[in-house]
Protein backbone atom coordinates (compact mmCIF):
# COMPACT_ATOMS: atom_id res chain seq x y z
CA UNK A 1 0.00 0.00 0.00
CA UNK A 2 2.45 2.55 1.02
CA UNK A 3 5.39 1.38 -0.90
CA UNK A 4 7.49 1.94 1.61
CA UNK A 5 8.22 5.40 0.80
CA UNK A 6 8.67 8.42 3.16
CA UNK A 7 5.84 11.04 3.29
CA UNK A 8 3.81 7.16 3.65
CA UNK A 9 5.92 5.23 6.00
CA UNK A 10 7.55 6.09 9.53
CA UNK A 11 11.21 5.13 9.89
CA UNK A 12 11.80 1.94 12.00
CA UNK A 13 11.68 2.18 15.97
CA UNK A 14 10.97 0.81 18.90
CA UNK A 15 7.67 1.66 21.15
CA UNK A 16 7.44 1.08 24.29
CA UNK A 17 4.24 1.90 26.65
CA UNK A 18 6.03 2.99 29.86
CA UNK A 19 3.16 2.60 32.65
CA UNK A 20 4.67 5.30 34.78
CA UNK A 21 6.48 8.35 34.72
CA UNK A 22 9.50 6.90 36.88
CA UNK A 23 9.43 4.14 34.41
CA UNK A 24 9.02 6.75 31.33
CA UNK A 25 12.05 8.35 33.12
CA UNK A 26 14.26 5.93 33.25
CA UNK A 27 13.79 4.77 29.67
CA UNK A 28 14.40 8.30 28.50
CA UNK A 29 17.74 8.52 30.96
CA UNK A 30 18.97 5.72 29.08
CA UNK A 31 18.29 6.98 25.13
CA UNK A 32 18.60 10.65 25.58
CA UNK A 33 18.77 12.06 22.22
CA UNK A 34 17.81 8.40 20.47
CA UNK A 35 14.25 8.81 21.91
CA UNK A 36 11.24 10.57 21.54
CA UNK A 37 8.51 11.08 23.97
CA UNK A 38 5.13 10.37 21.88
CA UNK A 39 1.64 12.10 23.38
CA UNK A 40 -0.81 12.85 20.17
CA UNK A 41 1.39 11.71 17.46
CA UNK A 42 -0.05 14.31 15.67
CA UNK A 43 3.21 16.79 15.01
CA UNK A 44 6.06 13.51 15.44
CA UNK A 45 4.72 11.23 13.07
CA UNK A 46 4.20 14.26 10.39
CA UNK A 47 7.87 15.01 11.00
CA UNK A 48 9.27 11.25 11.20
CA UNK A 49 7.07 10.72 7.82
CA UNK A 50 8.94 13.26 6.14
CA UNK A 51 12.32 11.98 8.04
CA UNK A 52 12.78 15.22 9.71
CA UNK A 53 13.02 13.24 13.00
CA UNK A 54 14.12 9.64 13.10
CA UNK A 55 14.00 8.45 16.77
CA UNK A 56 15.25 4.84 17.68
CA UNK A 57 12.68 4.74 20.59
CA UNK A 58 9.16 5.94 20.52
CA UNK A 59 7.90 6.36 24.08
CA UNK A 60 4.73 6.39 24.47
CA UNK A 61 3.31 8.74 27.62
CA UNK A 62 -0.68 8.59 26.80
CA UNK A 63 -1.15 5.71 29.42
CA UNK A 64 0.67 7.27 32.49
CA UNK A 65 -1.95 8.19 34.98
CA UNK A 66 -0.20 11.28 36.61
CA UNK A 67 0.28 12.96 32.86
CA UNK A 68 -3.75 12.53 32.44
CA UNK A 69 -3.99 15.75 34.90
CA UNK A 70 -7.12 18.20 34.20
CA UNK A 71 -7.87 20.44 37.44
CA UNK A 72 -9.09 23.60 38.20
CA UNK A 73 -7.84 25.11 41.66
CA UNK A 74 -9.68 28.40 41.55
CA UNK A 75 -6.83 31.06 42.37
CA UNK A 76 -4.38 28.70 41.96
CA UNK A 77 -5.02 28.70 38.58
CA UNK A 78 -4.94 25.56 36.36
CA UNK A 79 -3.41 22.27 35.00
CA UNK A 80 -3.28 20.48 32.21
CA UNK A 81 -1.84 17.60 31.95
CA UNK A 82 0.67 16.03 28.88
CA UNK A 83 -1.64 13.36 27.96
CA UNK A 84 -4.45 15.33 28.04
CA UNK A 85 -5.95 15.80 24.55
CA UNK A 86 -7.62 19.09 23.59
CA UNK A 87 -11.09 18.02 23.37
CA UNK A 88 -10.81 16.98 26.78
CA UNK A 89 -8.99 20.22 27.39
CA UNK A 90 -11.92 22.43 25.35
CA UNK A 91 -14.92 21.11 27.20
CA UNK A 92 -13.40 21.16 30.55
CA UNK A 93 -16.00 23.72 31.96
CA UNK A 94 -13.01 26.72 33.40
CA UNK A 95 -12.42 27.56 29.91
CA UNK A 96 -15.15 28.35 28.56
CA UNK A 97 -15.28 31.71 30.65
CA UNK A 98 -11.70 32.18 33.00
CA UNK A 99 -9.19 30.78 29.89
CA UNK A 100 -11.35 31.88 27.26
CA UNK A 101 -8.19 32.53 25.34
CA UNK A 102 -7.11 29.07 25.35
CA UNK A 103 -10.35 27.91 24.21
CA UNK A 104 -10.59 30.36 21.65
CA UNK A 105 -6.81 28.90 20.81
CA UNK A 106 -7.79 25.24 20.85
CA UNK A 107 -10.40 25.51 19.13
CA UNK A 108 -9.33 26.91 16.26
CA UNK A 109 -5.73 24.60 16.62
CA UNK A 110 -6.79 21.48 15.06
CA UNK A 111 -10.04 20.00 13.48
CA UNK A 112 -12.43 17.88 16.39
CA UNK A 113 -11.66 14.55 15.04
CA UNK A 114 -7.25 15.52 15.43
CA UNK A 115 -8.29 17.00 18.52
CA UNK A 116 -9.14 13.22 20.03
CA UNK A 117 -5.04 12.89 20.02
CA UNK A 118 -3.88 15.74 19.67
CA UNK A 119 -2.43 17.61 22.94
CA UNK A 120 -1.47 21.11 24.49
CA UNK A 121 2.33 20.01 25.51
CA UNK A 122 2.46 19.06 21.79
CA UNK A 123 1.46 22.27 20.12
CA UNK A 124 3.69 24.11 22.58
CA UNK A 125 7.10 21.70 22.38
CA UNK A 126 6.54 22.17 18.24
CA UNK A 127 8.15 25.18 19.09
CA UNK A 128 7.89 26.28 15.43
CA UNK A 129 6.88 29.77 14.64
CA UNK A 130 3.41 29.28 13.38
CA UNK A 131 2.15 27.31 16.63
CA UNK A 132 -0.77 28.18 18.73
CA UNK A 133 -0.75 27.44 21.80
CA UNK A 134 2.17 30.17 23.38
CA UNK A 135 0.24 33.32 23.02
CA UNK A 136 -2.44 32.59 25.27
CA UNK A 137 -0.12 30.50 28.07
CA UNK A 138 1.72 33.92 28.07
CA UNK A 139 -1.16 36.38 28.52
CA UNK A 140 -1.95 33.58 31.45
CA UNK A 141 1.41 33.67 32.87
CA UNK A 142 2.01 29.62 32.18
CA UNK A 143 4.63 27.40 33.20
CA UNK A 144 5.71 24.15 31.73
CA UNK A 145 6.63 21.79 34.49
CA UNK A 146 9.06 19.31 33.39
CA UNK A 147 10.63 15.74 35.05
CA UNK A 148 13.89 13.84 35.26
CA UNK A 149 14.98 11.34 37.33
CA UNK A 150 16.99 14.22 39.02
CA UNK A 151 13.48 16.14 40.13
CA UNK A 152 11.06 18.54 38.65
CA UNK A 153 11.63 21.94 37.75
CA UNK A 154 8.91 25.09 36.59
CA UNK A 155 9.87 26.72 33.42
CA UNK A 156 8.12 30.12 32.50
CA UNK A 157 6.83 29.50 28.87
CA UNK A 158 8.40 33.11 27.72
CA UNK A 159 12.15 31.36 28.54
CA UNK A 160 10.74 27.80 27.75
CA UNK A 161 10.80 28.46 23.85
CA UNK A 162 13.78 29.47 22.65
CA UNK A 163 14.29 29.83 19.29
CA UNK A 164 12.35 28.04 16.18
CA UNK A 165 12.00 24.49 17.50
CA UNK A 166 13.94 24.99 20.17
CA UNK A 167 12.76 24.12 23.63
CA UNK A 168 14.17 24.28 27.21
CA UNK A 169 14.38 20.93 27.75
CA UNK A 170 17.02 18.52 28.48
CA UNK A 171 17.68 15.31 26.53
CA UNK A 172 16.56 13.29 29.72
CA UNK A 173 13.30 15.94 30.92
CA UNK A 174 9.50 15.61 29.73
CA UNK A 175 7.56 18.26 29.82
CA UNK A 176 5.04 16.83 32.07
CA UNK A 177 1.91 19.65 32.65
CA UNK A 178 1.65 23.21 31.93
CA UNK A 179 0.40 25.58 34.78
CA UNK A 180 -1.92 28.47 33.93
CA UNK A 181 -2.15 31.41 36.43
CA UNK A 182 -5.47 32.08 37.61
CA UNK A 183 -6.34 35.32 35.51
CA UNK A 184 -7.84 38.99 37.77
CA UNK A 185 -11.54 38.72 38.57
CA UNK A 186 -13.98 39.57 36.23
CA UNK A 187 -11.22 39.32 33.08
CA UNK A 188 -12.18 38.69 29.83
CA UNK A 189 -9.86 37.27 27.14
CA UNK A 190 -9.62 35.91 23.64
CA UNK A 191 -7.15 34.97 20.74
CA UNK A 192 -7.45 35.83 17.34
CA UNK A 193 -5.55 34.16 14.49
CA UNK A 194 -4.60 35.30 10.95
CA UNK A 195 -3.73 32.10 9.06
CA UNK A 196 -2.26 31.66 5.28
CA UNK A 197 -3.83 29.44 2.97
CA UNK A 198 -3.70 26.32 5.65
CA UNK A 199 -4.14 26.44 8.94
CA UNK A 200 -1.07 27.96 10.11
CA UNK A 201 -0.81 31.32 11.96
CA UNK A 202 0.60 33.97 9.52
CA UNK A 203 -0.16 36.20 12.82
CA UNK A 204 -2.01 35.27 16.20
CA UNK A 205 -2.74 37.85 19.27
CA UNK A 206 -4.40 36.65 22.59
CA UNK A 207 -5.35 39.72 24.85
CA UNK A 208 -6.41 40.05 28.26
CA UNK A 209 -8.47 42.68 30.26
CA UNK A 210 -9.92 43.22 33.81
CA UNK A 211 -12.23 46.38 34.49
CA UNK A 212 -11.87 47.96 31.42
CA UNK A 213 -13.95 51.12 32.91
CA UNK A 214 -11.75 51.80 35.58
CA UNK A 215 -8.03 53.29 34.76
CA UNK A 216 -6.21 53.29 38.11
CA UNK A 217 -7.50 48.98 38.56
CA UNK A 218 -7.46 47.87 34.47
CA UNK A 219 -5.64 45.03 33.51
CA UNK A 220 -4.65 44.82 29.82
CA UNK A 221 -2.15 41.87 28.32
CA UNK A 222 -0.84 41.28 25.13
CA UNK A 223 0.67 38.62 23.58
CA UNK A 224 1.49 37.47 19.85
CA UNK A 225 2.60 34.55 17.96
CA UNK A 226 3.44 33.40 14.55
CA UNK A 227 4.62 37.07 13.24
CA UNK A 228 8.64 36.31 14.76
CA UNK A 229 10.63 33.31 15.38
CA UNK A 230 9.99 33.12 19.06
CA UNK A 231 5.66 34.45 20.55
CA UNK A 232 6.18 37.81 22.80
CA UNK A 233 3.70 39.14 25.40
CA UNK A 234 4.64 42.85 25.46
CA UNK A 235 4.70 44.19 28.68
CA UNK A 236 4.89 47.78 27.75
CA UNK A 237 1.38 48.20 26.61
CA UNK A 238 0.56 46.77 30.54
CA UNK A 239 1.17 50.17 32.56
CA UNK A 240 0.29 52.27 29.53
CA UNK A 241 -3.55 51.08 30.32
CA UNK A 242 -3.55 52.54 33.60
CA UNK A 243 -3.28 55.83 32.56
CA UNK A 244 -6.15 58.36 32.20
CA UNK A 245 -6.85 59.15 28.96
CA UNK A 246 -9.64 58.41 26.37
CA UNK A 247 -9.71 54.52 25.61
CA UNK A 248 -9.58 55.42 21.46
CA UNK A 249 -5.87 57.44 22.54
CA UNK A 250 -4.42 54.48 24.23
CA UNK A 251 -5.74 52.11 21.86
CA UNK A 252 -3.55 54.19 19.24
CA UNK A 253 -0.66 54.14 21.64
CA UNK A 254 -0.87 50.66 22.41
CA UNK A 255 -0.33 49.61 18.75
CA UNK A 256 1.98 51.97 18.28
CA UNK A 257 4.33 50.30 21.01
CA UNK A 258 3.42 46.48 20.04
CA UNK A 259 4.77 47.60 16.26
CA UNK A 260 8.07 48.91 17.53
CA UNK A 261 8.21 45.83 19.96
CA UNK A 262 8.37 43.16 17.19
CA UNK A 263 10.71 42.50 14.56
CA UNK A 264 8.59 40.68 11.96
CA UNK A 265 9.76 38.02 10.00
CA UNK A 266 9.08 36.79 6.18
CA UNK A 267 9.04 33.28 5.52
CA UNK A 268 7.02 30.97 2.56
CA UNK A 269 3.70 31.83 4.57
CA UNK A 270 3.84 35.69 4.52
CA UNK A 271 6.24 38.66 4.30
CA UNK A 272 7.53 40.58 7.19
CA UNK A 273 5.39 43.61 6.24
CA UNK A 274 2.78 41.51 5.87
CA UNK A 275 2.91 40.06 9.36
CA UNK A 276 3.33 43.18 10.83
CA UNK A 277 0.41 45.32 9.03
CA UNK A 278 -1.86 42.48 10.44
CA UNK A 279 -0.23 42.51 13.96
CA UNK A 280 -1.60 46.20 13.95
CA UNK A 281 -4.52 44.84 12.82
CA UNK A 282 -5.48 42.02 14.81
CA UNK A 283 -4.19 43.98 18.08
CA UNK A 284 -6.98 46.51 17.53
CA UNK A 285 -9.44 44.83 16.99
CA UNK A 286 -8.62 42.65 20.93
CA UNK A 287 -8.58 45.87 22.48
CA UNK A 288 -11.61 47.25 21.02
CA UNK A 289 -13.72 44.08 21.52
CA UNK A 290 -11.93 43.84 25.06
CA UNK A 291 -12.32 47.69 26.14
CA UNK A 292 -15.81 48.09 24.32
CA UNK A 293 -14.95 50.62 22.39
CA UNK B 1 13.60 -4.17 28.04
CA UNK B 2 12.13 -2.52 24.98
CA UNK B 3 10.01 -4.97 22.92
CA UNK B 4 11.19 -6.55 20.32
CA UNK B 5 10.28 -4.71 16.70
CA UNK B 6 7.98 -7.41 15.09
CA UNK B 7 4.86 -8.22 17.39
CA UNK B 8 1.60 -9.70 17.82
CA UNK B 9 -1.18 -7.39 18.48
CA UNK B 10 -4.98 -8.07 18.95
CA UNK B 11 -7.61 -5.75 18.31
CA UNK B 12 -11.64 -5.73 18.11
CA UNK B 13 -12.34 -4.79 14.35
CA UNK B 14 -16.05 -4.11 13.39
CA UNK B 15 -16.62 -6.85 16.21
CA UNK B 16 -14.46 -9.70 15.55
CA UNK B 17 -11.01 -10.22 17.53
CA UNK B 18 -7.87 -9.61 15.13
CA UNK B 19 -4.74 -11.18 15.71
CA UNK B 20 -2.25 -9.18 13.67
CA UNK B 21 1.61 -9.29 13.29
CA UNK B 22 3.10 -6.12 12.85
CA UNK B 23 6.07 -4.01 12.93
CA UNK B 24 6.16 -0.94 15.60
CA UNK B 25 6.34 1.95 12.92
CA UNK B 26 3.61 0.38 11.29
CA UNK B 27 0.34 2.43 10.60
CA UNK B 28 -2.85 1.89 12.07
CA UNK B 29 -4.09 2.41 8.92
CA UNK B 30 -1.91 0.26 6.87
CA UNK B 31 -2.46 -2.18 9.22
CA UNK B 32 -6.35 -1.93 8.89
CA UNK B 33 -6.45 -2.00 4.84
CA UNK B 34 -3.86 -4.45 4.29
CA UNK B 35 -3.54 -6.99 7.07
CA UNK B 36 -7.26 -7.11 8.47
CA UNK B 37 -8.53 -6.18 5.30
CA UNK B 38 -11.55 -3.73 5.66
CA UNK B 39 -10.78 -1.76 2.55
CA UNK B 40 -13.84 1.40 3.78
CA UNK B 41 -10.90 2.94 5.39
CA UNK B 42 -9.13 5.01 2.90
CA UNK B 43 -5.23 6.47 1.98
CA UNK B 44 -5.64 10.03 1.02
CA UNK B 45 -3.20 12.71 2.35
CA UNK B 46 -1.25 10.64 4.92
CA UNK B 47 -0.49 13.32 6.80
CA UNK B 48 -4.06 14.16 9.27
CA UNK B 49 -5.56 16.54 6.63
CA UNK B 50 -7.78 15.07 4.74
CA UNK B 51 -9.66 12.61 7.34
CA UNK B 52 -10.21 9.62 4.87
CA UNK B 53 -8.86 7.22 7.20
CA UNK B 54 -10.69 7.97 9.83
CA UNK B 55 -11.94 4.96 12.25
CA UNK B 56 -13.53 4.86 15.41
CA UNK B 57 -11.12 3.75 17.96
CA UNK B 58 -13.01 3.01 21.30
CA UNK B 59 -15.75 4.72 19.82
CA UNK B 60 -14.17 7.80 19.07
CA UNK B 61 -13.14 8.97 15.77
CA UNK B 62 -9.19 9.34 15.31
CA UNK B 63 -7.20 9.75 12.06
CA UNK B 64 -5.71 6.32 11.48
CA UNK B 65 -2.72 7.46 9.18
CA UNK B 66 -1.43 9.16 12.35
CA UNK B 67 -1.97 6.18 14.48
CA UNK B 68 0.40 3.57 15.11
CA UNK B 69 -1.59 -0.27 15.05
CA UNK B 70 0.15 -0.60 18.21
CA UNK B 71 -1.54 2.12 19.63
CA UNK B 72 -4.62 0.05 18.87
CA UNK B 73 -3.95 -3.03 20.94
CA UNK B 74 -6.55 -4.63 22.99
CA UNK B 75 -8.58 -1.52 21.95
CA UNK B 76 -12.21 -1.38 19.54
CA UNK B 77 -11.72 -0.05 16.05
CA UNK B 78 -14.74 0.35 13.84
CA UNK B 79 -15.18 0.80 10.28
CA UNK B 80 -18.07 1.81 8.34
CA UNK B 81 -18.55 -1.55 7.59
CA UNK B 82 -18.95 -1.80 11.30
CA UNK B 83 -22.05 0.45 11.44
CA UNK B 84 -23.68 -2.23 9.54
CA UNK B 85 -22.52 -5.44 10.30
CA UNK B 86 -25.45 -8.14 8.69
CA UNK B 87 -25.87 -5.39 5.48
CA UNK B 88 -28.48 -3.55 7.36
CA UNK B 89 -27.73 0.08 6.78
CA UNK B 90 -28.23 2.18 9.98
CA UNK B 91 -30.19 5.46 9.44
CA UNK B 92 -27.26 7.86 8.64
CA UNK B 93 -25.57 5.39 5.91
CA UNK B 94 -29.28 5.12 4.74
CA UNK B 95 -29.93 8.84 4.44
CA UNK B 96 -26.19 9.61 3.04
CA UNK B 97 -27.52 7.46 0.17
CA UNK B 98 -31.38 8.76 -0.16
CA UNK B 99 -29.69 12.84 0.05
CA UNK B 100 -27.20 11.92 -3.01
CA UNK B 101 -24.12 12.84 -0.42
CA UNK B 102 -21.73 11.09 -2.19
CA UNK B 103 -20.37 11.12 -5.84
CA UNK B 104 -17.31 9.25 -6.32
CA UNK B 105 -17.90 7.78 -3.02
CA UNK B 106 -14.21 7.87 -1.68
CA UNK B 107 -14.53 10.23 1.12
CA UNK B 108 -18.07 8.76 2.04
CA UNK B 109 -17.19 5.91 5.21
CA UNK B 110 -15.57 8.50 6.86
CA UNK B 111 -17.65 11.10 6.64
CA UNK B 112 -20.38 8.46 7.67
CA UNK B 113 -18.24 7.54 10.97
CA UNK B 114 -17.21 11.15 12.02
CA UNK B 115 -21.21 12.05 11.45
CA UNK B 116 -22.13 8.92 13.64
CA UNK B 117 -20.23 9.78 16.09
CA UNK B 118 -21.17 13.61 16.33
CA UNK B 119 -24.86 12.49 16.59
CA UNK B 120 -24.25 10.38 19.39
CA UNK B 121 -22.51 13.36 20.95
CA UNK B 122 -24.37 15.86 20.38
CA UNK B 123 -28.13 14.63 19.33
CA UNK B 124 -28.92 18.09 17.86
CA UNK B 125 -26.54 19.55 16.41
CA UNK B 126 -27.05 23.53 14.26
CA UNK B 127 -25.82 23.64 10.46
CA UNK B 128 -23.17 25.14 11.68
CA UNK B 129 -21.91 22.77 14.36
CA UNK B 130 -21.79 20.06 11.60
CA UNK B 131 -19.73 22.17 9.48
CA UNK B 132 -17.03 22.77 12.18
CA UNK B 133 -17.41 19.05 13.12
CA UNK B 134 -16.87 17.91 9.55
CA UNK B 135 -13.78 20.48 9.32
CA UNK B 136 -11.35 18.10 9.69
CA UNK B 137 -12.84 15.87 6.36
CA UNK B 138 -12.13 16.76 2.62
CA UNK B 139 -14.63 15.97 -0.08
CA UNK B 140 -13.17 16.60 -3.40
CA UNK B 141 -16.78 16.46 -5.01
CA UNK B 142 -18.14 19.05 -3.14
CA UNK B 143 -21.01 17.14 -1.53
CA UNK B 144 -21.19 19.08 1.56
CA UNK B 145 -24.64 20.15 1.37
CA UNK B 146 -26.04 17.25 1.15
CA UNK B 147 -24.05 15.51 3.63
CA UNK B 148 -25.41 18.39 5.87
CA UNK B 149 -28.73 17.50 4.93
CA UNK B 150 -28.55 14.13 5.46
CA UNK B 151 -27.22 14.98 8.93
CA UNK B 152 -29.77 17.50 10.13
CA UNK B 153 -32.54 14.82 8.75
CA UNK B 154 -31.28 11.71 10.55
CA UNK B 155 -30.91 14.24 13.59
CA UNK B 156 -34.59 14.40 13.22
CA UNK B 157 -35.57 11.14 12.57
CA UNK B 158 -33.86 10.08 15.96
CA UNK B 159 -35.71 12.42 17.66
CA UNK B 160 -39.03 11.57 16.33
CA UNK B 161 -37.92 8.19 17.10
CA UNK B 162 -36.89 9.34 20.90
CA UNK B 163 -40.81 11.41 21.05
CA UNK B 164 -42.08 8.15 19.50
CA UNK B 165 -40.76 5.92 22.44
CA UNK B 166 -41.39 8.16 25.31
CA UNK B 167 -45.20 8.76 24.44
CA UNK B 168 -45.56 5.24 24.14
CA UNK B 169 -44.16 4.90 27.58
CA UNK B 170 -46.47 7.12 29.09
CA UNK B 171 -49.32 5.23 27.26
Amino acid sequence: MSFGSPYLTLPDFQYSRPKSLQEALQLLDEHKDEAKILAGGVGLFAFMKERLVDPRYVLDIKGITELQTLRDEGSEGLTIGAAVNLNSVLEFEPLKERYKALRDCIYLLSDPVLRNRSTLLGDLCEALPYVDSPAPLLIFDAEVETASLKGKRRIPVSEFIRGVAEIALEPNEIAVAVHLKAPPENSRSLFLKHTSSGEFSVTNVAALCANPSRPENRTVRLAYGAIAPTPTRVRDVEELFKRKAPITQLIDEAVKVIMKSVEPMTDVLATAEYRSHMLGVLSIRAFRELLGC
Amino acid sequence: MLRKMAQMICMKVNGVDRRVEIKDNELLLDVVRDKVGVKSVKAGCWRGECGLCTVLLDGKPVKSCLVLAVEADGKDVKTAEGLAPEGQLVPIQRLFVEKGAMQCGFCTPSFVLTAYYLLQVNPNPTEQEIKDYLSGHICRCGTYKQMIEAILECAKLNNQKKQAAIEKAKR
